[in-house]
């Protein structure tokens, strides 16, 4: 199955995102003096389960667009149900396991939506952005006609 | 009167872990209603695709996220918060 673009970028984006947040997080854990090699496994596993889920979901998406209504409706829910019992699987051997820090392998699993959100702020800041330097042109050319407009 | 509080304790994070597994019903539902009308755009307009799979994608993840916070929360509840319980008990009675 070719995987498309847009997943593919998707997937990235949040890839870029999980890994930034991930140094985030080791570094707040090494700030208060919780840090061990569990929390790197931890967070590990945490990272590529979350990127895998993403990626996963854009692949699910890209299959159910191809086909009717009923049959997306139905595909989009097994994959969800199969992907979080996949996600709790892995939190329960992240528990069990020794090696493995919880904390650092579920807190993870939630970098997708700060990445999201992220995106949607930086968004709309750059929006502002652009409004704002629309807004002085604005008021530069009524400066402008003001003065005449240097035609007359 | 100790074994009552411990299988209190016990029942009450597996309760708990039950009802918190109740958040993973509604994102399957709304993606996959979602998911269905995404279908139906792209059957209207299909140069939208690529727009609209983005979007999916974005919601679809959002729309997991909640599912997540329930499943963590009952993760929690069933490997941590038991022996915290237990803790705090066993502190009690020592006092």
């Amino acid at each position: 199955m070719k995987i498309d673009k847009t997943v593919k970028q998707e997937t990235l984006y949040i890839a870029v995102w999980t890994a930034a947040l991930s140094v985030l997080m080791q570094a707040v854990f090494l700030i208060i003096r919780k840090w061990d090699y569990t929390v790197l496994l931890g967070n590990l596993l945490g990272g590529v389960t979350a990127v895998g889920n993403t990626l996963l979901l854009g692949l699910m998406v890209q299959k159910a667009v191809k086909q009717d209504e009923k049959a997306a409706k139905k595909t989009v829910q097994l994959s969800q149900s199969g992907r979080l019992m996949a996600q709790g699987l892995l939190l329960v051997l992240a528990a069990v396991l020794p090696f493995f820090n919880l904390w650092a392998a579920a807190i993870p699993l939630l970098f997708p939506r700060m990445a999201i959100v992220a995106r949607r702020f930086l968004a709309d800041k750059r929006k502002d952005a652009v409004v704002s330097l629309d807004e002085d042109d604005d008021e530069e050319d009524d400066e402008f006609d003001e003065e005449g407009g240097g035609a007359s | 009167m100790l074994e009552l509080a411990l299988g209190i304790i016990l029942g009450g994070c597996a309760v708990g872990a039950g009802l918190a597994m109740i958040a993973g019903i509604g994102p399957g539902i709304g993606e996959g209603n979602a998911v269905a009308k995404a279908c139906e755009a792209i059957g209207r307009q299909p140069e939208s695709k690529g727009d609209v799979t983005s979007t999916m994608i974005t919601g679809c993840i959002i729309a997991e996220t909640t599912g997540l916070y329930g499943l963590v929360i009952a993760i929690l509840l069933i490997f941590v918060a038991p022996r915290q319980f237990v803790n705090i008990l066993m502190e009690n009675i020592g006092k």
